[in-house]
């Protein structure tokens, strides 16, 4: 699965420990979504939609 | 003001550390009561030594702290893994021990008992969790 989280957050300039900061995880778990090597929960997933005012679809793609 | 999230959070970080001095003190009664003062000061010292180490990286290693504080959804599942591996471990090392015991001309314990008591946990763990999930 892919996902769109290291793109959108460098858009918007902020840091691996600042989006972890802002959802309450560790940078290393930022580093891990980005790099497709750890699929988040549910909940987390949507948190990451809100935080970037986007749907989870926006950015998790399970068809690529 | 402080959520009852964030307490139990603020507790959870306690459990660990908590559990090692207490398991310390268990030493040092141990030690007292079975006659043998130096293994209880030693398994002390160790515990508390361990504790005061691990509160003190925790500011250094995210890891540690995720693994103190249970807020990183991920360290938890690593935790859990780790830990289920390390269960698998000593449960495999018990049905050895307790096969060699056997085929020593031993009863097989205290091996077959601590298998058993696995099986047990695992079993009622499923059923408790087939339930509840």
């Amino acid at each position: 699965m892919r996902n769109r989280v290291r793109a959108l957050r460098q858009e918007r300039d902020l840091s691996q420990a600042t989006l972890a900061a802002a959802l309450g995880v560790s940078r290393q778990t930022i580093n891990s979504i980005e790099n497709g090597r750890y699929l988040p929960s549910l909940p987390l997933a949507l948190a990451i939609a809100r935080h970037f005012d986007l749907i989870v679809e926006e950015i998790f793609d399970a068809d690529e | 003001m402080p959520t009852n999230d964030t307490k139990q959070r603020s507790a959870q970080q306690w459990v660990v550390p908590g559990v090692a001095i207490a398991g310390g003190i268990a030493y040092l009664i141990a030690g007292i009561v079975g006659d043998d003062l130096g293994f209880g000061i030693f398994g002390l010292v160790v515990m508390v030594t361990v504790t005061v180490v691990v509160l003190a990286m925790r500011g250094r290693s995210e890891t540690l702290k995720g693994l103190l504080d249970r807020r990183d959804e991920r360290i938890v599942q690593l935790d859990l893994k780790a830990t289920a591996f390390a269960g698998n471990v000593l449960i495999g090392a018990v049905l050895i021990a307790f096969v060699v015991e056997i085929a020593r001309g031993q009863d097989g314990s205290p091996y077959g008992i601590l298998g058993a008591i696995a099986g047990v946990a695992y079993l009622v763990s499923l059923i408790w969790l087939r339930v509840r999930e």
